[in-house]
């Protein structure tokens, strides 16, 4: 590709000299081969070690309505926190297919799964992405999220945003290439991705706005675009209307759900006040890179991405950059913030380093600069690799990680071993639990196996118990039912304690 | 057929109870289920108040009595601590703030102060970590005279599924144990990690009591 302006030669792949390395990508072959082997590294990271992080709130949350749907009932789209039914529709199936029937046969490594899964095709859907950015700019982001640890943390996260991020580029992609070539089937493609979106979280209004915009820069800059035919709109929006009405309705079971959307807006225009999760603006710059080493090499591919676009190159570049920046500033500007959300900028955030890496790549015009960028690379990915080790396997749920949230310690995972052990103690076959508490998640997960287990709120008297657990305000009413009760402490979050009480028998000495 | 009465009428009773009797059902009522909740706000307020409200009622000890582990050498399980260094012990700082504690690695942990002579003991009072809502596991407090605790150890204080004591949330005021006139020149505190993590943290020991006469 010749840039008249400049002269400067920018190849959309890249290579200048006749290294086979430098050409693996100018085959088909060559470069599927690059982003499948990628996508397996990405799975094999991803894997080891899937239940050892303690089970989050919101995973199980998300893990409860799993087991409500394997019991047989229909998603019903809470308007107040739930989100979208898109992540029960893949955990289903692929739960039951690993042969879990009920809430109780569920594991944390059958969950996470989903997300594990959903990653790791997402540095494939890269792949794809080569006819719209180039070879190099999908190759970097292919590696940023193969082996980073925000990616890494997060696909290991039984949340709905990998699977958002994943719908987010395959809409890109598919809308780009409809945009271009007038596939009806990438149209349908983008539907599907859109409608996927919306039926993942509600913040899908935020990129839906930032690709619009985006859009319409695509629209006015030079060389102008032909506007979309109209028969491409239409196959788009039908599929986007088909697969939200499929996905909200749960395949045609609960139309009731319009209203609860419609209720579901003043609700989280609440929340994006805060609610508790205030952070300061710039919360994301520092969550996604502690070093700014990337930040700055996405400067220089916004950089180029701008001198590409005034010299009529590379316009979809230039698109990507208006989406990010415009993500970037919404998100930062609203103060509700939770460190998952920034898994849907890192997305950006790695192909705007790939045009960087791009830059530097075009701008070295012999092997021996270009290798001197693969080393740096190299090392850059071996600290990013390290911290991943740190985070997501070694510390995943420890208050110093910056990806841990309020997340449930691993001190919790002794409190079912010890209701199991005094059971067996007390010969208690089914034991009856009580937990008294205004919120008392991730329990509900951690007790699954127990089918006499109950929740009352704290005003209220749970009758008689086995074990009672309660926080440390233990409510007045209950001095009378633990009175002759033994209590022991279990952490659930940092600052937040549980109260174990069990009955009061004289333990032998192990 | 007088004699039949009594018996038949005891076979329609026994018929009936046995009828009856199957038809009794275990009680079965429904549990509510857990009320959904939003991602939990992570709560982190420094030097946070304790639960414990107020002033801890006076505790009696012999006048003259001090605190002997001011400044006395520390040594620990755990020779190369995590974080800080084991003089911080006994330094007097009784801060919540980091720089005031020592992390000893997870797991079992043991420190032990030297009092250098033997004394009567009167009160351990221990502070490990009190900026932040925490029970610490497993804490069990001897005194002896033999620096290697392996013979004459009297045990204070024991919160683990061996003793009888209590585990409790820490707290700026510190865990007051009363060690009833105990004599010993060694005193040793066992942690066993916490509610949060399974680091064992001190922020300060002090010894109260005499030198021994």
């Amino acid at each position: 590709m010749q840039n008249e302006k400049t002269g400067l030669t920018r190849s959309a792949v890249g290579p200048a000299s006749g290294s086979s390395f430098f050409n693996l990508h100018s085959s088909l072959a060559g470069r599927w081969a690059v982003f499948i082997s990628l996508s397996v590294l990405a799975l094999a990271v991803r894997l080891p070690r899937l239940a050892e992080r303690p089970m989050h709130t919101d995973e199980s949350i998300n893990a409860y309505i799993t087991g409500e749907l394997l019991a047989g009932d229909s998603f019903h789209y809470d308007p107040r926190d739930r989100h979208g039914p898109v992540l029960f529709a893949f955990a289903e199936p692929l739960v039951k297919l690993l042969g879990a029937r009920k809430f109780s046969d569920l594991t944390e490594s059958q969950l996470r799964l989903t997300t594990v899964i959903i990653g790791s095709a997402t540095v494939l859907l890269l792949g794809a992405g080569v006819e719209m950015f180039g070879f190099i700019p999908c190759l970097v982001a292919a590696l940023l999220f193969a082996f980073a640890p925000l990616p890494v943390y997060y696909n290991r996260y039984f949340i709905h945003e990998t699977l958002f991020v994943a719908a987010t580029l395959g809409l890109i992609l598919a809308g780009w290439r409809a945009w271009q070539k007038n596939s009806a089937w990438s149209a349908g493609f983008a539907g599907l991705c859109a409608g996927l979106l919306l039926a993942c979280k509600e913040t899908s209004v935020i990129h839906f706005f930032a690709l619009g915009l985006a859009m319409i820069c695509g629209w006015f800059l030079l060389p102008r675009e032909k506007a979309p035919k109209l028969k491409i709109v239409g196959v788009a929006f039908t599929v986007f209307v088909a697969v939200t009405v499929t996905l909200f309705t749960w395949f045609g079971r609960n139309w009731a759900v319009f209203g609860d959307l419609a209720q579901a807006v003043p609700h989280f225009a609440a929340r994006a006040g805060g609610e508790g999760h205030e952070k300061p603006f710039g919360y994301y710059f520092h969550l996604l890179d502690p070093t700014f080493v990337l930040m700055i090499v996405a400067v220089g591919g916004g950089y180029a991405a701008i001198c590409d676009a005034v010299t009529g190159i590379r316009k979809p570049h230039l698109l990507l950059v208006i989406y990010g920046l415009l993500i970037l500033m919404i998100y930062s500007a609203i103060p509700y913030k939770t460190p998952w959300l920034a898994l849907n900028l890192w997305l950006p955030l790695a192909l705007m380093c790939g045009f960087g890496v791009e830059a530097f790549w075009e701008q070295m015009t012999n092997a021996t600069g270009r290798w001197f960028i693969v080393v740096a690379g190299g090392f850059l990915l071996a600290v990013l690799g390290a911290q991943t080790k740190l985070w997501a396997f070694d510390q995943p749920a420890d208050e110093k990680n910056p990806y841990a949230y309020a997340h449930t310690v691993d001190d919790l995972l002794g409190l079912p071993a010890r209701i199991e052990e005094l059971a067996k103690k007390e010969n208690l076959t089914q034991p009856r639990i009580a937990v008294i508490a205004a919120d008392a998640w991730p329990l509900p997960w951690y007790l699954r196996k127990y089918s006499k287990v109950g929740y009352w709120q704290p005003a209220q008297d749970p009758g008689p118990a086995d074990f009672y657990i309660t926080t440390t305000d233990v409510p007045a009413q209950l001095d009378e039912r633990l009175k002759n009760l033994n209590s022991e402490y279990f952490g659930v979050r940092p600052e937040v304690l549980l109260v174990l009480w069990t009955p009061a028998t004289k333990e032998t000495t192990p | 057929m007088k004699n039949l009465l009594p018996k038949f009428t005891f076979a329609i009773f026994f018929a009936a109870s046995v009828a009856f009797a199957d038809d009794m059902v275990p009680l079965k009522t429904d549990l509510p289920k857990p009320q959904f909740v939003g991602t939990p706000v992570p709560i982190n307020v420094p030097n946070l108040e304790p639960k414990l409200t107020g002033k801890r009622p006076d505790f009696m000890v012999p006048a003259g009595t001090e605190n002997l582990a001011k400044g006395k050498k520390v040594t620990a399980s755990d020779n190369d601590p995590v974080v800080g260094t084991l003089d911080l012990v006994t330094d007097g700082d009784k801060e919540g703030d980091e720089g005031s504690w020592v992390e000893l690695a997870p797991g079992k942990q043991w420190t032990q102060i030297d009092l250098e002579k033997d004394a009567d003991i009167y009160a351990v009072i221990v502070w490990h970590y009190h900026s932040q809502e925490r029970v610490y596991h497993d804490v069990v407090v001897q005194v002896s005279d033999d620096p290697t605790f392996s013979k004459d150890v009297k045990t204070i204080y024991d919160n683990s599924s061996a003793g009888t004591d209590r585990p409790y949330i820490e707290s700026y005021q510190g865990k007051l144990i009363d060690a009833k006139g105990v004599k010993g020149r060694y005193v040793r505190l066992y942690s066993n990690g916490n509610t949060t993590n399974k680091m064992n943290h001190y922020i300060e020991v002090e010894v109260w009591g005499k030198p021994a006469a």
